[in-house]
C-alpha cells in the first residue's frame, strides 16, 4: 500500500534540495524515494504546479498549561467571536487568540503544521500542560520545562554544588515532567519578584544570593553536558525594557560559548535612543547572532491587533500591566517553582512603540544571515496568534509588500528604522529551513522536518500562488504520519500526535535531596510529582516518543 | 495491602500523603486524616460479596443494555443537561465530548458557586498564589471565615503551620488572622499562639470585605473616631504593610450568594492596590466537589468556562442562561445526565425528566432514575487525575482496589459512541 506524490517541486533543505521536481512515496507512514518491490501504489497525487515541504514545526507556541486556560477565561469575547463549529469528525471549540485545544490543533494542521512545542511547562503544572496538548489533535507536541527560578536549583547554586549534581537535577526534571527541553524565564527574576523585587539585571545578585548570569551559565552547561539536543531555551532578563539589548547580549555571553537559544528575541532587542528613549537594537542583536555560532533565536514577531500575553515572567508582566488592554491582568506565584502573568494587549500600528516593535522583529529576521539559526515565531499568542504566520512569511518574502505595510505606520517609528532599505527577501528554501529543517534539527527530531528516505511522512503540499500568504494559509494537502488529514485547507480526517521527550541518563542519588526537599517544603509527594510513561498514555492521553541524547 | 502517597480528591486541597490499607473491598486510612477523607473511604468500603448492578427503571440490567438504554434516551432528547461532574479529569473530558455531540448544556453540580471567581477573573484578572508558595513564603495570612478551616480541615496543618519553610522564622510561625462576622458560629478555640481570631460586629463577611477594601483604598489613621470594626481592619491593613508576603484566603461559598461576586472583586481590587508597594496575594479555596477539575477541562476543550451550551454547534458560556439548576427548575431540559463518582451522597437533584446517573456504586437512588450505571471511584477503583484548588497542581489518583466496576470515562465514551 503506497501513496505516490508525483511531479511536485520539492523543498527539502536538510538534503539541500531547492525546488527540484521529485517523486515521493508514502509507505507505512514513512517517506521513501523509490517504490519498494513488494508495494503497490494505491493512490497517486499529481502535484504538478505544487510545492512540497515537510510538515512545519513551531518550536515556541503557548498551547497548553494553566496560563493558557487563564488566558482563555480572560478572553471570553474573543472566544465567542470565533466559534469553531464541530461536525462528524471534528469537535467544536472557540477562539482566535487563545483557541480551545481542539481548535488549535485543527488550525495548525490547516496551515500545514505537524508539530508544536509548548515552551513554558511548569513542573508542577506539567500534567495539565500535557493533558491540554493531548487534547490538541492533528499535531505532535512537546514541552520545555521551566527551571531557573525554582528554590531547589537556586539553593543548590547558592550552596555551590557540583555541575554534575545540577546535571542530575536537570535530567531528573526532564524525566519527571516528560519534556524535551529546558527553559529559563527571567533567570532568578520570578523568584526575586516573590520578595517584592521589581527588576533584576543579568549581573545583579538576586534575593537568592546569585546572579541570572550564574543560573544561565550552569543550566546551559547542564543541557550541553547531558547531550540534550535542544539548547537551553532562554527568555532573557528585562523583557520589554528600553535598553534591554545589553541584558540580551550579556545573557548570550553567560553561556560561555555553549549552545543557547534566545527566545522571542524581538522583545529583548530594544535601545534607548531617540526622542522617545526607545529604539531598535536589532542590528546589534543580529550582529551578535551572526558572530556567535553557539546562539540561535526565535523572533517573537508582533502583529497589530488584539492579543493576550501569557508568560512565566511575573516580574515583567507585572511591570507591563499598566498597558493591559482591556484593563485586566493576572499574576500568580507558583509552587516555589515559577509564576505566570497573563495580560491582554492590543498592538497598534499608530503607536510609536508598537510600530517599532513590528519593525524590530523584521529587522532581526532580515539581518540574521543564517536561516538555520533564526526561527519563525510570534511567541503565540504574545506577539500575535500563530494563525498570522502566513502573513509573516509574506512580509519576509516580499519587500515591496513589507514596505507598503510599513509606510502607513507611525511616522516617528518609520524614521527610527532602516527596514525599508533592507533588500533581502526570503526564498521558499529559506522559509523551509526556518519552519521545518532547522526546528527539527535543533530539537533533535531526526525523522521530522525533512523529506529524506525513511522520514516520518509529515508532508505539506501547497498549490503555487503568486500570493504566498494565501499559499501558506491554505495548503492543498497535509499528510500526518502518511495519512492525508487536510485537503484544500480543510480537515478531512482527525488524528492524534505523540509527545516528544528526551530522557538523559542521570544518577538517581539526586532523589535523596529531592525527597527531603519535597518532604520538608512541598505540598505534593515526590512520587506523585513524577509523570510516568504509562500515566502519559493511560491518564493524560498521549503516547510518548523518546529521542536520544547526544551522550 | 497498604498503599502510600494516596491522593484524596474529597476536598480541593488534594492531600497526597494518605496511607490506605485495602483489605478486600474495605478501605481503612492508616494515618490521621480529616473528617471528609474518613467519610469518603468509609463510604467507598463494602462487603466483598456486594454486587453492583446497572439499573434501568430500577431493575438490574446488564451494563451493555443499560448503556444502550441511555443512548436511546439521549437520541430522543432535544435538550439534554449534563451535570454533576463530580469526577476526575478523564470523566469530565468524556462528559464534555458527550455534551458536544448532543448539542446540550453542561454545568457542574455546584455551578453557581464557581461563578464568582470566574467572573472576576474575566472582568479584572487575579493576583493569586498556590499552596506551596503560601506554605513557604507567607508570613501573614488573613482568612475570611473560620468555616474555611472546617471545610478544608488540613489547610491549617499542612499549609499554614509548616514545621520547616524555605523562608525564615516568620514564614514558619506565620501571623494568622481569622476574621468572622457576628453571625458566625464561634469556632473551637485555636490552640496556636500565632492565630488571632477576630469576630467583628458586621453581619456578614461581605460587609467586612467591603469595609477592608475601603480601608485599603483610603488608608485612614488608626483612631477612636472609627467604629470597632474599622479600627480592627485598619490594624489588619497595618499588618499587611509590615509583612513581606500576605496571603488572603477566602471561599466564595461562605459569602452571601448575592454578594459573592462583589466580595471576590473587592478582594482582588484591594490586593492589586497593596501590590503597588508590597507583596500580597489571594488564595481562594474551593473545588471540594471537583469543580476546579471540571472547569479546567471544560475551559481547555471549549475555550470557555462552565456552564456551557453547545446548542449552536459551538460552545457558548453564559452563567445565567445555562445555570444547570435553573434549567431544571424552569423545565428547560428533557433529560439529565448526572455524573458523580466520589460520594454516594451526591445524588442527582429531584426532577421528573429521565435521568441517567453514572455514579458512585453505593449511591442510593429513587427508582425514577431511568438509568443508573455504578462506576469505580476515581482514586480507589480507577486511576485518574484531579486539579487542586489553586488550579495549578494536577495530582494523580491511584487505583488501590480491584473491583469489577467500569470507569465513568468508559461508560460515557460508549454512550457517546452510540449516538
Amino acid at each position: 500500500m503506497a501513496i505516490k506524490l508525483t511531479g511536485g517541486e520539492v523543498y527539502d533543505p536538510a538534503h539541500q534540495i531547492d525546488g527540484v521536481k521529485q517523486d515521493l512515496y508514502i509507505v507505512d507512514g514513512k517517506i521513501t524515494h523509490a517504490l519498494p518491490d513488494n508495494e503497490k501504489i494505491t493512490q497517486t497525487f499529481d502535484l504538478s504546479d505544487c510545492i512540497v515541504m515537510a510538515g512545519a514545526i513551531d518550536l515556541h507556541t503557548h498551547i497548553g498549561g494553566g496560563k493558557v486556560n487563564i488566558a482563555r477565561t480572560m478572553m471570553l469575547e474573543d472566544e465567542h467571536a470565533h466559534p469553531d463549529y464541530g461536525n462528524d469528525i471534528r469537535r467544536s471549540g472557540n477562539g482566535h487568540i487563545v483557541p480551545s485545544t481542539f481548535t488549535a490543533g485543527y488550525r495548525y494542521a490547516e496551515m500545514g503544521y505537524t508539530a508544536c512545542f509548548e515552551p513554558a511547562v511548569l513542573p508542577v503544572n506539567a500534567r495539565q500542560a500535557h493533558m491540554e496538548m493531548a487534547d490538541t489533535p492533528m499535531v505532535d507536541k512537546g514541552g520545555y520545562v521551566l527551571l531557573g527560578n525554582d528554590d531547589f536549583l537556586l539553593n543548590m547554586l547558592q550552596d555551590g554544588v557540583s555541575q554534575s549534581t545540577i546535571n542530575d537535577y536537570v535530567a531528573w526534571t526532564l524525566h519527571a515532567s516528560q519534556c524535551i527541553g529546558i527553559k529559563v524565564v527571567n533567570a532568578g527574576g520570578i523568584h526575586a519578584f516573590k520578595f517584592n523585587q521589581r527588576r533584576l539585571d543579568v549581573d545583579e545578585t538576586s534575593p537568592a544570593g546569585i546572579t541570572p548570569r550564574h543560573i544561565i551559565n550552569k543550566l546551559s552547561r547542564a543541557v550541553h553536558e547531558l547531550g540534550i539536543p535542544h539548547p537551553l531555551h532562554v527568555h532573557a532578563s528585562n523583557l520589554g525594557i528600553p535598553g534591554n539589548f545589553k541584558s540580551t547580549l550579556a545573557t548570550m555571553a553567560a553561556a560561555e560559548g555553549l549552545p543557547i537559544h534566545l527566545t522571542h528575541i524581538q522583545f529583548h532587542s530594544y535601545g534607548t535612543e531617540g526622542d522617545h528613549n526607545f529604539s531598535s537594537a536589532a542590528c546589534e542583536i543580529a550582529e551578535a547572532i551572526n558572530s556567535t555560532p553557539n546562539v540561535t533565536a526565535d523572533v517573537g514577531q508582533i502583529m497589530f491587533g488584539q492579543t493576550i500575553t501569557t508568560s512565566g515572567d511575573t516580574m515583567m508582566q507585572y511591570f507591563g500591566h499598566e498597558h493591559a488592554s482591556p484593563k485586566k491582568w493576572t499574576v500568580m506565584d507558583i509552587e516555589c517553582e515559577a509564576g505566570c502573568g497573563v495580560i491582554p494587549f492590543k498592538y497598534k500600528d499608530k503607536s510609536f512603540v508598537n510600530a517599532l516593535q513590528w519593525a524590530i522583529g523584521l529587522e532581526i529576521f532580515l539581518q540574521v544571515d543564517d536561516p538555520w539559526r533564526v526561527f519563525l515565531t510570534t511567541d503565540h499568542p504574545n506577539g500575535a496568534p500563530f494563525t498570522s504566520y502566513p502573513h509573516l512569511i509574506k512580509l519576509l518574502m516580499n519587500r515591496s509588500f513589507r514596505n507598503d505595510v510599513f509606510n502607513i505606520m507611525h511616522v516617528e517609528a518609520q524614521k527610527m528604522s532602516n527596514l525599508v532599505s533592507m533588500e533581502r527577501e526570503y526564498s521558499l528554501y529559506e522559509i523551509a529551513i526556518m519552519t521545518r529543517a532547522a526546528p527539527a534539527k535543533i530539537l533533535g527530531l531526526t525523522s521530522q522536518g525533512h523529506l529524506g528516505e525513511g522520514a516520518t511522512a509529515n508532508i505539506t503540499v501547497y498549490k503555487k500562488q503568486d500570493d504566498v500568504e494565501q499559499m501558506f494559509a491554505k495548503p492543498s494537502m497535509v499528510f500526518k504520519n502518511g495519512t492525508q488529514v487536510v485537503k484544500n485547507g480543510e480537515i478531512i480526517k482527525t488524528v492524534t500526535g505523540v509527545t516528544h521527550v528526551v530522557k538523559p541518563d542521570y544518577d538517581n542519588a539526586i532523589e535523596k535531596p529531592l525527597k527531603k526537599y519535597f518532604d520538608d517544603y512541598q505540598t505534593i509527594s515526590l512520587s506523585n510529582f513524577k509523570i510516568s510513561n504509562d500515566e502519559m498514555v493511560e491518564c493524560i492521553g498521549s503516547e510518548v516518543e523518546t529521542h536520544p541524547c547526544k551522550n | 495491602m497498604q498503599f502510600e502517597n494516596v491522593t484524596c480528591p474529597h476536598c480541593g486541597i488534594l492531600c497526597d500523603d494518605l496511607s490506605i490499607d485495602v483489605n478486600g473491598s474495605v478501605l481503612k486510612p492508616v494515618n490521621a486524616l480529616d473528617k471528609h477523607c474518613m467519610k469518603a473511604y468509609e463510604d467507598a468500603s463494602f462487603e466483598e460479596s456486594t454486587l453492583f448492578s446497572p439499573k434501568v427503571d430500577g431493575e438490574n440490567t446488564p451494563i451493555d443494555d443499560a448503556i444502550k438504554k441511555a443512548s436511546d434516551i439521549l437520541k430522543s432528547s432535544k435538550q439534554t443537561l449534563v451535570s454533576g461532574l463530580i469526577a476526575d479529569v478523564q470523566s469530565c473530558r468524556e462528559a464534555v465530548a458527550l455534551t458536544d455531540k448532543l448539542q446540550g448544556v453542561i454545568d457542574h453540580a455546584n455551578g453557581p458557586g464557581m461563578i464568582a471567581n470566574v467572573a472576576v477573573m474575566q472582568r479584572h484578572g487575579k493576583v493569586k498564589t498556590t499552596l506551596a508558595e503560601a506554605r513557604n513564603r507567607a508570613d501573614n495570612v488573613i482568612i475570611f471565615g473560620s468555616e474555611v478551616l472546617n471545610q478544608f480541615p488540613r489547610f491549617l496543618d499542612r499549609i499554614l503551620s509548616p514545621k520547616k519553610s524555605l523562608g525564615n522564622n516568620s514564614t514558619i510561625n506565620k501571623t494568622i488572622t481569622i476574621i468572622d462576622s457576628q453571625t458566625a458560629t464561634t469556632p473551637k478555640e485555636f490552640n496556636q499562639k500565632n492565630i488571632q481570631y477576630l469576630k467583628l460586629d458586621a453581619l456578614s463577611l461581605d460587609s467586612i470585605i467591603q469595609n477592608l477594601q475601603r480601608v485599603v483604598h483610603t488608608n485612614p489613621e488608626l483612631s477612636e473616631q472609627h467604629d470597632n470594626d474599622t479600627q480592627a481592619l485598619i490594624s489588619i491593613y497595618q499588618t499587611i504593610l509590615n509583612s513581606s508576603y500576605t496571603t488572603i484566603v477566602w471561599s466564595t461559598g461562605l459569602f452571601d450568594k448575592n454578594m459573592a461576586e462583589q466580595s471576590a472583586q473587592a478582594l482582588t481590587m484591594m490586593i492589586r492596590t497593596i501590590m503597588k508597594t508590597h507583596r500580597c496575594v489571594g488564595l481562594p479555596l474551593g473545588g471540594s466537589k471537583g469543580e476546579i477539575t471540571a472547569n479546567q477541562v471544560a475551559t481547555w476543550q471549549t475555550g470557555v468556562p462552565l456552564p456551557i451550551s453547545f446548542s449552536t454547534g459551538a460552545p457558548i458560556h453564559d452563567p445565567l442562561l445555562y445555570n444547570g439548576m435553573s434549567i431544571l427548575e424552569n423545565k428547560e431540559a428533557d433529560c439529565l445526565v448526572w455524573v458523580a463518582t466520589y460520594s454516594p451522597d451526591d445524588t442527582p437533584p429531584k426532577t421528573d425528566i429521565p435521568t441517567i446517573v453514572i455514579g458512585h456504586p453505593k449511591m442510593k437512588l429513587d427508582n425514577n432514575s431511568a438509568v443508573f450505571i455504578p462506576v469505580g471511584v476515581p482514586g480507589i477503583d480507577t486511576r485518574g487525575l484531579a486539579c487542586r484548588t489553586d488550579s495549578v497542581a494536577t495530582l494523580p489518583l491511584q487505583k488501590i482496589r480491584n473491583v469489577d466496576l467500569p470507569t465513568a470515562q468508559d461508560v460515557l465514551a460508549k454512550i457517546t459512541g452510540m449516538l
